[in-house]
């Protein structure tokens, strides 16, 4: 089986490519663009594709044009496999089929390709909160350092005080430090436009 | 599905106006619904994610809900409202457009294809949107006005709205036919020069309407009207004049079109969404659509087209909105085109 992977994101696009080689034997290429010629020269039984690339309007009309005739997954397996057809469209994932292809080798394919975009945006969060704990954790570092030194406290109790108008205000610690370093910018002039 | 929150998918075109328009100028909300809008970038997704309900409403080409319902493979679908008349237009590359000539027939194209097949060059290619739209059926047209075969002659391809302006430049495209604001953004740009609009093609054409299963619009009527009252008021907003410049700033946003205000605002005069009717969804634009595909080998020759028609376009779902707004009733149209 020949599978043509096009997905505006060329990570993502990799992952799906290295989950498929390990699962089933085929051939796959992976594209961030769809290039019509390419595909024809390819002629793959299935397309995978990103519901966020620009470029599903132009496979569809393909189906008009070629003799293999593949069609949107969506209406390719809707009746025989109720759900997974809605569960590839809500994980972002796409499909075109070429007619004849065993049903139980397309469900494979969109398996690997929902799970791996799955993943793709799991470590997308991942990374997006490992990026936001850092920031909070120097914002803390930065309230604690004002603390000593404009309350000559060291820093066990600048560290302490900080929990406790965490506490206090029911907010996260580094929300509290951030609010600190604003206001100790503002009472020095910072910021008020003059 | 109940959710509280409708989300509705758009493609960025000026088309989508009122359903933009009846979020940002508050139509939805007073009619106390909360609608999210989703910007999407192909119409095949938009098309899919109605079909399995991840939307539960969708700005779209009107031809694709009537091809949709006619596969009769996925969720039929109903078009209780028709979003707009008129705004595509064939808009050719600068380079090309020298060459044919001036006038808004396609005898000049005609004759620089038959010169460039005995002289063995390669046939030009033209750009759609998909290839169920109006666009297709349009340019399609155009081109056999003149004799040219649109399947023989020309190679016709399909490309993202958005992206039509960037082809014709770089030449991979020689001519492009799409809604505004996208052609007189080509134009704009120095890269193309507008040919023939379908309001000088067919008057008052058929181009996008708001589709819904039409499961969904049989479960919740109530709900379904309240949008579709929305949808009026905010269509009319846009078709004021007086509103044409903030409209244009409202859908050079990012987040919604992102074109030039300039060039939206100037785009903006050729289009109707709402005036004499516009909203109205007639069975007879939706025979012509149908028409146009069988003609086109698009649509099963055994189609039953009046009947699909009446299925797909809903003028009394239509009609029971505008009365309730007291807005004069659609006066139906008994036949549209002349194939």
């Amino acid at each position: 089986m020949r599978v043509l992977v096009v997905d505006p994101d060329p990570a993502r696009a990799a992952l799906v490519t290295e989950g498929l080689t390990g699962i089933v034997p085929l051939e796959v290429v992976q594209s961030t663009v769809f290039d019509p010629v390419q595909a024809m020269r390819f002629e793959p039984d299935v397309i995978v594709v990103a519901s966020d690339s620009p470029d599903r309007d132009t496979i569809e009309s393909l189906r008009e044009t070629t003799a293999a005739n593949p069609r949107p997954v969506v209406m390719f397996v809707d009746r025989s496999e109720p759900g997974l057809a809605e569960a590839a469209v809500r994980a972002g994932v796409s499909a075109y089929v070429v007619d004849g292809l065993a049903k139980a080798r397309v469900r494979s394919v969109l398996e690997v390709a929902m799970s791996r975009f799955q993943l793709m945006s799991q470590l997308r969060q991942d990374l997006e909160k490992a990026k936001a704990d850092l920031a909070s954790r120097k914002t803390v570092e930065r309230a604690k350092a004002l603390l000593m030194k404009e309350r000559g406290l060291d820093e066990e109790a600048a560290y302490r005080l900080l929990r406790k108008l965490s506490m206090d205000a029911g907010r996260p610690l580094g929300a509290v430090a951030a609010d600190l370093l604003t206001f100790a910018g503002v009472l020095k002039g910072d910021g008020d436009g003059r | 599905m109940a959710a509280d929150r409708l989300r509705f998918g758009f493609i960025a075109l000026a088309d989508a106006a009122p359903l933009i328009v009846a979020v940002a100028r508050g139509f939805f909300d007073a009619e106390g619904l909360q609608v999210e809008l989703v910007r999407e970038v192909s119409w095949a997704t938009v098309r899919d994610k109605l079909g399995v309900g991840a939307l539960d409403g969708a700005h779209m080409l009107a031809p694709m809900a009537l091809a949709t319902t006619a596969s009769g493979e996925v969720s039929p679908l109903v078009a209780p409202l028709a979003l707009n008349l008129n705004g595509p237009a064939v808009t050719l590359s600068s380079r090309l457009a020298r060459s044919v000539g001036a006038g808004p027939g396609a005898e000049g194209l005609a004759r620089l294809l038959a010169r460039r097949r005995q002289e063995g060059s390669s046939p030009i290619t033209l750009a759609v949107v998909h290839p169920y739209s109006t666009h297709n059926y349009l340019l399609r047209d155009w081109l056999a006005r003149a004799g040219i075969d649109p399947d023989a002659d020309v190679r016709l391809t399909v490309v993202a709205p958005s992206r039509m302006t960037e082809l014709l430049t770089e030449g991979v495209v020689e001519g492009v036919c799409v809604t505004e604001p996208w052609g007189a953004a080509a134009v704009a740009a120095g890269a193309g020069v507008t040919a023939v609009r379908a309001s000088q093609l067919w008057p008052r054409t058929p181009d996008k309407v708001f589709a819904v299963q039409a499961a969904r619009a049989e479960a919740d009527p109530a709900r379904l009207q309240a949008v579709l009252r929305a949808l009026l008021r905010a269509a009319a907003w846009a078709e004021a004049a007086e509103n044409a410049g903030d409209l244009a700033v409202l859908l050079a946003d990012p987040a919604y079109v992102g074109a030039s205000g300039e060039v939206i605002q100037a785009s903006l005069t050729d289009l109707v969404f709402h005036r004499d009717g516009a909203n109205a969804p007639q069975p007879a634009h939706a025979e012509w659509l149908l028409r146009q595909m069988a003609r086109w080998g698009h649509l099963s020759p055994a189609a039953d087209i009046p009947t699909l028609a009446r299925r797909v376009y809903r003028p009394d779902l239509h009609a029971k909105a505008a009365a309730a707004l007291g807005l004069p009733p659609a006066e139906p149209l008994a036949h549209f085109g002349e194939d």
